[in-house]
């Protein structure tokens, strides 16, 4: 991910974790140049809801845009590829985890599916 | 030369882990690393169709069976040989949970590195190996620390593995795509 996107350890770089804690706001992040979520059907799973994500996704791209050199890098995990839960919750996760992430591609100038270290460009 | 095949349940990845390391061998001996142990009758069922297979090639292996030691592997191997570890999931889980390396990120992945230099031993020491892996990945990200913990390890194991690896493949529905490099023809 750092190789790729060119993150080096000279720029400041806020990580979030979504399997260790919820996201937070844009509000207050002035000097990082690069923000990176990962973990992020994790953290769709404490928020099932596509249309509320997207407001957030929408948020971190006005704050990408509002000053030069601004990256915003989303990590997620393919959850979607599987047996149809039988559980209406993990039913509903999946599929907000799909819609999620077909919004947050039709954002992205970027969008890169990985398998075991080697990048395909979707986008 | 390092090769790694990964596939879904039953894609066909060992037959093409197979058909590949008897290609590589061209005359050295081949052997067979085999991590699944015979813990029910499913398993058993299983051990013994891949057996059956393999009985019915023109290729004599050589067995190495679950729980067996790396580096007595390391050391019966001669330049022309070629092995195939089938397959680092089963090993990997073996070398985890029995006994308590999953518990830490550090522990898990030093049981990672040593796996990693146990393979790389092999390969200083013979033509080829061969390693067979699963695609476990896109079935959702367990809660259990155990589970979550073997996922993560595991891809870092598959990242450095495959950037390591001269070829690298991964087979749906018995069909290869290849991934990196030049597959052995």
């Amino acid at each position: 991910m750092r190789e790729r996107y060119g993150i080096n350890d000279g720029v400041h770089i806020v990580w979030h974790n979504g399997y260790l804690e919820p996201y937070r706001s844009p509000d207050g992040i002035e000097t990082a140049k690069t923000v990176v979520f990962d973990g992020l059907e994790a953290a769709i799973r404490l928020r099932p809801d596509a249309d509320e994500w997207e407001s957030y996704f929408r948020a971190w791209q006005r704050w990408e845009a509002a000053a030069p050199n601004r990256t915003v890098v989303w990590i997620g995990t393919d959850v979607t590829q599987g047996v149809v839960p039988v559980d209406p919750e993990e039913r509903r996760w999946r599929d907000a985890v799909g819609m999620c992430y077909q919004r947050l591609a039709s954002l992205c100038c970027r969008v890169d599916r990985l398998w075991c270290g080697l990048a395909e460009r979707l986008k | 030369m390092i090769v790694f095949v990964s596939g879904a349940a039953r894609s066909g990845k060992s037959e093409a882990a197979e058909v590949c390391a008897i290609r590589l061998s061209c005359g050295g001996r081949l052997h067979y690393i085999a991590t699944a142990q015979a813990v029910d009758e499913e398993m058993t069922e299983r051990i013994r169709r891949h057996q059956e297979r393999r009985a019915a090639q023109a290729a004599h292996w050589t067995v190495w069976e679950a729980p067996f030691s790396s580096r007595e592997i390391a050391a019966s191997l001669r330049p022309n040989d070629v092995v195939l570890l089938d397959c680092l999931t089963a090993w990997l889980a073996h070398e985890l949970f029995s006994g308590e390396s999953w518990k830490t990120d550090a522990t898990a992945q030093a049981t990672a590195r040593r796996l990693l230099d146990g393979v790389r031993a092999w390969d200083a020491a013979c033509r080829a190996v061969v390693i067979v892996s699963n695609e476990l990945f896109s079935g959702g990200v367990p809660d259990d620390p155990g589970t979550f913990r073997y996922m993560k390890t595991l891809g870092s194991l598959h990242q450095q593995l495959v950037a390591e690896a001269a070829a690298a493949a991964v087979v749906e529905c018995g069909l290869l795509r290849v991934k990196k490099g030049r597959w052995p023809r």
